[in-house]
């Protein structure tokens, strides 16, 4: 790891990213006619706790490799909006049945659950339009543009995302290794690959940001289940228990810490592949170290 | 125009295989390959041949489109939507598979269009160029002001008796049309009002149908527009007028097809005959 990693204020740089972000998807769903479903897809992509991870790991890995930010956010907007879309549909009774998203009512708790749908189902497609409509096609050839819908199109469907969703609604408890890599790997790969093939990365370096972006975000989950397991306990809150697969549950906390460990370093160990590029690096490493370590909070 | 629709259905069953997780796919498949009329599927390689484009180079993007109405189909039929059991003769999706994997077969359908439209397309024949824009077409058709947007007036303008006929129209015309690609401009223009008038054809015949014809007869539930007190056409005008309105908008979509060659018009014709004549 540089030693400069020490001294790049994560926070700073993430705040400010985030700021820029929630601009643009701010603008990118503009409310029209029928209000109701606007209103509704707004509610959720625009929430202001929302880390907005995807936007800055697909824009940092776009200017790892000399892209203009310019050419990754309308990539990384449509990201945030298909994002938005899969937790929408994932709160609904008919799947997890959550009430509460972000610290706020769930769509559906506030909209409808027909409502809840319908935002979900704009919200793919508008992902996909914003990108092919605002995409500088001076700076991102069109064959890149493809690739990039295509990769976000998988990620998403039935043998990502929504893969995972069913196995966590099956009582797959033994494919939760399975379930946290499509639930939460997938997306985290796919933006750190987004923004490498907007900038026109080379087939190597787009196969590490993959391998890079799986770990960080399994290893995200990971700890996310760690920290709440040991909330759990405090509390001893048995009806949380029951909900999801975590990992902790499924292996215990020791091995969940040392699989966290791991991760780190497999992580890290595939930045160390991107030293010729120098410090542009650095908060690639610094989404490894708060995915473990959680130092500060992100988000309103 | 069987032909056609033979090898759409080969196209699709060849598109969207059994891969893991198995129920997703089969929810996927069950609805995708139900035997729908794939009147949208023929109307893009139809538009497609009749601005000189090769039948295999649309068949990609007239799969995605089916992808897209099927999932619209799947989603609308939820309990928590239109809550109907019967589509196309058969029990719907989430009556054999369950809600929760209705709705993510739908968002599987959904995203797997893009996908297909982006990936299966040959680039031999269709630029990457052309193929970005008809990505974002096919968002178009779906997206909130597509056949989302429809489905939203259809919720909101249940019981309400202030609906006038243009947003009526705005419904429909959204929920069908708009879906050609390919050609000059003027011939993409004078195909997107053919396709918006066969659009409201087509809702126009199936609100009549719905009026007209018994359950077994149209293989989905009948009489639910009038259950769910929906605004139909037979309810505004009457069933006469909805069918003399039909009439006029065979004559109008016939009209756009004047100037194109005649022999590739053909198929296009036969489809605005099928879709009015149409007894299901």
């Amino acid at each position: 790891t540089p030693s400069s990693t020490a001294q790049f204020n994560l926070r700073t740089y993430w705040t400010a990213l985030i700021q820029e972000i929630n601009h643009k998807l701010d603008e990118s769903i503009p409310v029209s006619y029928p209000h109701r479903i606007y209103e509704a897809m707004r509610y959720t992509a625009l929430d202001k706790a929302a880390k907005r991870a995807p936007p800055v790991m697909c824009i940092t890995a776009c200017e790892l490799f000399g892209g203009h930010r310019t050419a990754a956010f309308p990539t990384a907007c449509a990201l945030e909006m298909v994002h938005a879309a899969s937790l929408i549909h994932d709160d609904l009774p008919c799947m997890d049945n959550d009430q509460v998203r972000r610290g706020h009512a769930a769509n559906h708790v506030v909209y409808g659950e027909d409502m809840a749908i319908l935002a979900g189902d704009a919200l793919f497609p508008l992902g996909f339009s914003h990108i092919v409509s605002y995409t500088p096609r001076e700076l991102v050839p069109e064959t890149r543009v493809l690739q990039v819908i295509a990769e976000i199109a998988r990620t998403v469907g039935s043998t990502g995302m929504v893969a995972g969703q069913f196995l966590d609604l099956e009582d797959g408890a033994d494919a939760v290794d399975f379930i946290q890599e499509k639930k939460f790997g997938e997306l985290a790969e796919c933006s750190a690959v987004c923004g490498g093939l907007l900038a026109g990365a080379i087939d190597d370096d787009i196969q590490r940001l993959r391998r890079y972006g799986k770990a960080v975000g399994i290893l995200y989950q990971v700890v996310d289940d760690i920290l709440k397991e040991k909330a759990n306990s405090r509390r001893n809150d048995e009806e949380e228990k029951s909900k999801g697969k975590s990992y902790v549950r499924v292996y215990g906390l020791e091995k969940a810490k040392k699989v966290a460990e791991d991760l780190r370093a497999q992580a890290k160990k595939e930045l160390d592949g991107f030293e010729n590029y120098g410090d542009k690096v650095i908060p690639l490493y610094s989404f490894v170290d708060y995915a473990a370590d959680r130092g500060f909070s992100v988000g309103a | 125009m069987v032909g056609k629709a033979i090898s759409v259905n080969k196209a699709l069953d060849k598109a969207v295989a059994l891969k893991h997780p198995e129920k997703i796919h089969e929810a996927m498949r069950y609805s995708l390959l139900a035997g729908g009329k794939r009147v949208r599927p023929i109307l893009c390689i139809a538009a497609c041949e009749l601005v000189g484009g090769d039948e295999s180079a649309a068949m990609a993007a007239a799969c995605s489109v089916e992808m897209i109405h099927t999932m619209s189909l799947i989603h609308d039929d939820l309990p928590c939507m239109d809550n109907d059991d019967l589509r196309r003769g058969k029990p719907t999706n989430h009556k054999v598979f369950g809600e929760d994997v209705a709705v993510l077969a739908g968002d599987s359908l959904l995203s797997f269009a893009f996908e297909h439209l982006a990936t299966a397309t040959p680039l031999g024949q269709v630029s990457p160029g052309q193929v970005v824009r008809a990505v974002g077409e096919l968002a178009r058709v779906i997206g909130a002001e597509g056949l989302v947007a429809g489905q939203v007036v259809d919720i909101d303008s249940e019981g309400a008796a202030d609906v006038g006929l243009e947003q009526l129209e705005f419904i429909h015309i959204h929920k069908t049309g708009a879906i050609v690609g390919g050609g000059t401009d003027e011939e993409v223009e004078k195909l997107r009002k053919f396709a918006i008038g066969i659009g409201l054809l087509f809702q126009v015949v199936d609100d009549i149908l719905d009026v007209t014809k018994s359950s077994e007869e149209l293989g989905k539930t009948a009489g639910k527009d009038l259950v769910a007190d929906k605004v139909t056409f037979p309810k505004l005008m009457g069933i006469e007028k909805s069918r003399e309105y039909a009439e006029r908008l065979v004559k109008a979509a016939k009209d756009q097809l004047v100037g194109f060659d005649q022999e590739k018009a053909k198929p296009l014709i036969a489809l605005v005959d099928y879709i009015a004549y149409r007894q299901n």
